[in-house]
């Protein structure tokens, strides 16, 4: 996964979290929205580990189906995470609940994400080692 | 053994199996990107794709689209037959060796 992926989901998570608390709610749905269309489009293409570069092109069955799978859960855990975190911060008298609870989510997708991928990588040479 | 497995003779000099076990992950790799990951000359690397192109084992593709001159080499079906039965004939001589141990 490139690091763009990581740092644009984290930014996007940030500014879906700064819209919860700021703009029109008809504005954070439709932000939502749209962020889960790009979202499945690109990691769509990313997450099968065939993006195509200029040196090589990765077999599909060299990656598996796990990587899609586990990265899906953990966005869906990211999701819980953020809604139970807001909720905890709004309890607590944050004037920001959503964005505080976002910027959290999103520095643990910068340190979590690749370190899911290296799993995941040393999972399938494991895998492709015993046959 | 099984069936498939068969020891190649072609392939298994160091420097052919690390070409083809890492085009055997690919569906094709650019000629620079291959010499990089093995650390080989052009002229070895050239040298090596052109006997494994001769033996059927690889096909050599020049992408006419990229605006680069490149060269693509990719595992033909029967390289990729080969590759599977040298290595189940090498996982079978390495089960013999741990058997006997």
């Amino acid at each position: 996964m490139p690091w763009w992926y990581w740092w644009g989901l984290a930014t996007c998570w940030i500014g879906l979290g700064v819209s919860s608390d700021v703009a029109d709610p008809w504005v954070t749905v439709a932000a939502t929205v749209t962020f889960g269309a790009v979202h499945s489009a690109v990691s769509q293409r990313l997450l099968a580990g065939r993006q195509r570069t200029s040196d090589v092109k990765v077999r599909a069955d060299v990656m598996g189906g796990r990587a899609p799978a586990l990265v899906f859960g953990c966005l869906v855990g990211l999701v819980a995470v953020t809604i139970a975190a807001a909720f905890a911060a709004s309890a607590d008298g944050a004037r920001h609940p959503a964005t505080l609870a976002s910027v959290l989510v999103a520095a643990s997708i910068l340190l979590g994400g690749p370190r899911l991928m290296a799993a995941i990588r040393t999972d399938a040479i494991r895998r492709a080692q015993a046959g | 053994m099984t069936d498939s497995a068969r020891f190649d003779d072609l392939i298994h000099p160091a420097t052919r199996l690390s070409i083809v076990a890492l085009l055997a992950a690919a569906d094709w790799a650019d000629f620079a990107f291959v010499r990089d990951q093995l650390g080989l000359s052009d002229s070895a690397l050239s040298k090596q794709l052109a006997t494994l192109e001769e033996a059927g084992y690889i096909a050599i593709e020049r992408p006419l689209s990229e605006r680069r001159r490149r060269v693509h080499a990719r595992l033909t079906p029967l390289g990729r037959a080969r590759f599977a039965g040298h290595v189940a004939a090498l996982r079978g001589i390495i089960a013999s060796s741990t058997s006997e141990a």
